[in-house]
């Protein structure tokens, strides 16, 4: 509902003519631009490419960031150590990797893979490590009660028991990754929705660009109700209302 | 048979610098199938004690013999039922209970019927898919102690298991707690503040000492059961503990605690 007033609003907007259509276009003429986008193909490969690529960057960042949040919040002397250097990376925005993956990479999958992931990762060890530091030792010392060490014990009692935290660590980590595609797409111009952002820019397509940007837009709004909405909803249920 | 053998088990606390001497050589036989229960005043170094028997602390002296056996490691032949609990929110009823079974690598078949079986024990049947936040404190206990039988350990260690609950419930718990041992013939180890508590369940309550902590006496408690908490012929053991307890308290506000 809130979406269609915004979309009259907008047609309001732009029919009055106080600003040009080379400003803002109509919802008409945008509209237009995504279903041509459906049409020729381009959107819907485009979206798949930067969905692919955000899948599989999104995967190594939570794989990796939370051993890596394991490690340190295992070992306090590589807490010491890398710890703060963590927190140093974390602040890297993920356009500032595009440079370094260009070098290492090339202008390939790769390379935006690279940006996707390393933006993310940082962040979800840093919330790993936290989630893991804030778990009740009460649940340690019941799971080594009842016999579990080692791996066992960090699979069965200290992840599932700062799983809540963990959450908001792969939503942070998430946003960080959708960002880290599209900017490494936008910079690389290799086929995905960030090049597709490119290519209007370069016709000088307005309603392409601003299509893309609600392509964009919307998927992170889909994501954020079908993954993480759900996410949580199945940690209430278990957990509780807290 | 001894199962279980505390010797001379020494235990002290950092507090910011200084060495507070929290356990100072506790000497304790637990015979198979026995009850024994722990009281002392507040701070006196119970838990630790426990958890040292639990193998969740290490002893600074002295070691703990299971069987005639030295141990030092955490395991499932002696479970603990904490004071809150413990249970893993993310979990429901069944699989808490069949937690340790599963870390065992017991197939599912068997563990289903094990923790049926115990969940049948505690009344908690037709709780088995809730989780945690749907029970009551005194469910929340039941689900603790079914837990802890299900492992089917040597001794069972409970700390305070029914200090957070209301007296009914707790009343109720009693009598069932004293059934439960008298069916599965387990070993247990019961530590309380609660004196009336202690001499309705055990065959024997050790009186600790105010720290640093020594065993100061030993009652023994041969009377029927299943006993009920408002057993009249149970007051001059409540009687006989309070005394010993009392100069205990005092030495405590002496020492400022
Ligand atoms: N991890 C710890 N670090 C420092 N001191 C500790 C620690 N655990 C226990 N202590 C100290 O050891 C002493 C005994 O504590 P413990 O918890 O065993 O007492 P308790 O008899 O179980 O008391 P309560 O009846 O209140 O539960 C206390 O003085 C406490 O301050
Ligand atoms: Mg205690």
């Amino acid at each position: 509902m809130f979406y269609v007033g915004l979309v009259i609003v907008w047609q309001l907007v732009s029919s009055s003519h106080f600003l040009s259509e080379q400003v803002i276009p109509s919802p008409f003429e945008v509209g237009k631009a995504l279903i041509m986008g459906v049409k020729d193909g381009s959107l819907v490969y485009g979206i798949a490419t930067s969905m692919w690529r955000l899948i599989v960057g999104l995967a190594i960042a939570i794989a990796g960031g939370t051993v890596l949040g394991i490690f340190i919040a295992r070992y306090e002397t590589v807490n010491q150590t890398i710890g703060s250097l963590l927190l140093g990376l974390q602040s890297i925005p993920s356009v500032a990797w595009v440079p370094l993956a260009f070098l290492w990479f090339g202008k390939t999958d790769g390379g935006v893979i690279f940006v996707t992931s390393i933006g993310a990762l940082f962040a979800v060890a840093i919330t790993t490590h936290s989630g893991i530091k804030s778990v009740p030792l009460e649940f340690i010392a019941a799971g080594k009660n009842m016999g579990a060490s080692g791996l066992q014990l960090i699979t069965s009692v200290i992840l599932p028991a700062s799983f809540p935290h963990l959450i908001s660590g792969f939503k942070q980590g998430w946003s960080y990754a959708w960002r880290g595609v599209i900017s490494a797409e936008v910079i690389f111009s290799v086929l995905g929705l960030g090049s597709l952002l490119n290519l209007g820019t370069k016709e000088n397509n307005i309603s392409q660009v601003i299509a893309i940007l609600i392509v964009i837009m919307f998927i992170g709004i889909l994501v954020d109700a079908f993954v993480f909405k759900r996410l949580e909803r199945s940690i209430m249920s278990k957990w509780g209302p807290r | 048979m001894t199962k279980l053998q505390a010797k001379n088990i020494v235990k002290h606390f950092d507090h910011n610098g200084t060495s507070v001497l929290a356990l100072d050589g506790i000497n304790l036989d637990v015979q198979e199938g026995d009850f024994v229960c722990i009281v002392g005043p507040s701070g006196c170094g119970k838990s630790t004690f426990l958890n040292i028997l639990a193998g969740l602390e290490k002893p600074d002296d002295g070691e703990i013999l299971l069987n005639g056996k030295p141990i030092s490691m955490p395991g499932p032949d002696r479970t603990m039922v904490f004071q809150e609990g413990a249970l893993f929110p993310w979990l429901n009823v069944i699989d808490n209970v069949e937690f340790g079974l599963k870390i065992a690598g017991i197939p599912k078949d068997e563990r289903r019927q094990i923790s049926q079986r115990y969940l049948d024990m505690m009344q908690l049947t037709k709780f088995a898919d809730s989780y945690i936040y749907q029970l009551s404190t005194g469910m929340k206990q039941r689900v603790a102690i079914a837990r802890a039988i299900a492992l089917d350990p040597e001794i069972l260690l409970m700390d305070e298991p029914f200090a957070a609950l209301d007296s009914q419930t707790r009343d109720l718990l009693l009598v069932e707690l004293q059934l439960i041992w008298e069916r599965t013939k387990k070993t247990i180890l019961f530590v309380t503040h609660n004196i009336a508590e202690s001499v309705v369940l055990g065959n024997r309550v050790e009186i600790f000492k105010h720290r640093p902590s020594k065993i100061k006496k030993e009652i023994i408690i041969d009377y029927r059961r299943p006993r009920l908490a408002e057993d009249e012929n149970l007051r001059k053991y409540q009687h006989e503990i309070i005394q010993e307890l009392k100069s205990e308290i005092i030495e405590q506000k002496k020492a400022g605690d």
